[in-house]
């Protein structure tokens, strides 16, 4: 019965108070969020772990869903917003700017194949707000105008970036390759590069 | 068309959004235009990055969470969390279970045990037994220290250093571990810290020798001018080699240069 019912729908009933239906969510979403949390952290199990907040989340917020409102764009937002905490709760000493870069290879790669694993290194190092909009769109089968919608800004900025996003995640991807960038850098598990520089 | 004007279209090309006339003129201009190309190729490329498959844990895990919400505890978990109750019993679990604790939770364990053995051994006590005692009591401080420096939270660490202070007599392995902290340590405050406990023990050749190495090794400019004190008011004769080695190094922060040359004055 489940099957036939909209993601909307779904969602209504859990807004509801009917739990179970959230079930059917988790079925139809689980896997494409874990991929969404993978591409961007390299980490397996701060994937799920972000996958389980995300469906927390869900129940715990199910009021504020507005039934009118597409539910994927509705889910992504909370998705980023999960990932952002937990970031800010890794280093609460750096403050959290979408600009800032990934640069790093976690563990998680070596299972992948070599090609594959060259790509992903690539997308960890594209800067965070570039990174995200890649996955969005060329992963989550979101359209421009959901992930304008996700990340609260106009179609014509995520085009843009989209666009930008790829010139530079070619640009790393070719010095990957030739070797001109180390494929792994010191700061193992780190996540991120808290600002350099200064003295600290 | 030109590359600006590909540029504008070239999003929705990727995403099949484009319609068939703007289609065709990004077609017709990526034959000719190489970089134009490669941004195409790229898009594709990405495709070919594999899904994954989350582990068996991420289902059984929702499942709980479900069920919890449907028997009505997570509602109530929440309602306590939110109200902010003292004596809620997960926080209580919680609180026992934090390292801070769980160490004075060992160390009073320790104290009855010692002073129950007192109490039940009052007839045979011998010097030997209570010396023994005291040998416990210390292994168990030196295992308090070293479990506090491997805490995730910094701050915790910092107890840890600030701790081992209390031991007047310095354990090698203590003190191996302190240097550890201060090579590897990812806060600079733990750093600075365990620097501080072990600018004490500076005598000793090796923690001379740890802190030489951890002044070659050290990343941030602070913790490197904290090391150049420390090792300037030791004034130990093999110091000055090690600063004009540092010395030659290029990639040397400008305020660490200068606080290099006032030391090399110092010692020369």
């Amino acid at each position: 019965m489940t099957n036939a019912m909209s993601d909307e729908e779904l969602m209504a009933q859990v807004r509801g108070g009917v739990g179970e239906m959230l079930g059917a969510l988790f079925e139809r979403y689980h896997v494409a969020l874990f991929n969404f949390f993978y591409k961007l952290t390299g980490e397996r199990s701060t994937s799920e772990d972000l996958v389980q907040e995300v469906f927390l989340r869900i129940l715990k917020y199910r009021h504020s869903y507005r039934p009118d409102t597409g539910f994927r764009a509705w889910m992504y937002q909370i998705a980023r917003n999960a990932r952002v905490d937990l970031l800010r709760r890794r280093h609460p000493e750096v403050s959290w700017e979408p600009e800032m870069s990934g640069s790093f290879q976690p563990d998680d790669l070596a299972q992948e194949n070599q090609q594959a694993a060259l790509l992903h290194a690539a997308l960890l190092r594209l800067p965070e707000e570039k990174r995200e909009v890649l996955v969005l769109s060329r992963f989550q089968d979101l359209k421009y105008e959901q992930i304008a919608e996700i990340i609260g800004c106009e179609l014509s900025t995520v085009k843009v970036k989209v666009h930008r996003a790829l010139q530079e995640l070619r640009d790393i991807f070719q010095k990957l390759e030739t070797g001109k960038l180390p494929s792994k850098t010191g700061l193992k598990g780190a996540g991120i590069r808290p600002g350099s520089g200064s003295l600290q | 068309m030109k590359c600006e004007e590909v540029a504008q279209l070239l999003p929705d090309y990727l995403q099949g959004g484009a319609a068939a006339e703007q289609a065709a003129g990004v077609r017709e201009h990526i034959v000719e235009c190489a970089s134009c190309q490669a941004d195409v190729d790229m898009w594709q490329r990405l495709g070919t990055l594999p899904d994954q498959q989350p582990g068996t844990a991420l289902r059984s895990r929702f499942d709980a969470l479900l069920q919890s919400y449907q028997e009505g505890r997570w509602e109530k978990a929440n309602l306590a969390k939110e109200h902010g109750k003292f004596l809620d019993l997960h926080a209580l679990a919680y609180w026992i279970r934090t390292p801070a604790v769980s160490v004075a939770w060992a160390a009073v364990l320790v104290l009855c045990g010692f002073f129950a053995g007192r109490y039940l051994d009052r007839d045979t006590n011998s010097a030997q037994q209570v010396a023994a005692m005291r040998q416990e009591l210390k292994t168990t401080q030196q295992l308090m220290v070293l479990s506090m420096l491997q805490q995730q939270s910094a701050s915790e660490r910092l107890q840890g250093v600030s701790f081992s202070m209390q031991e007047h007599n310095a354990d090698p392995k203590i003190l191996e571990a302190l240097l550890h902290t201060l090579r590897y340590d990812n806060s600079v405050d733990v750093r600075l810290a365990s620097l501080d406990v072990l600018s004490h023990y500076g005598n000793r050749p090796d923690v001379h020798s740890g802190l030489i190495d951890a002044l070659q090794a050290q990343q941030s400019p602070m913790v490197q001018v904290a090391l150049i004190d420390v090792l300037v008011q030791l004034h130990r004769p093999d110091t000055l080699d090690h600063f004009k080695q540092l010395q030659q190094s290029p990639t040397l922060d400008p305020t660490v240069r200068k606080r290099l040359d006032w030391g090399i004055q110092q010692l020369s």
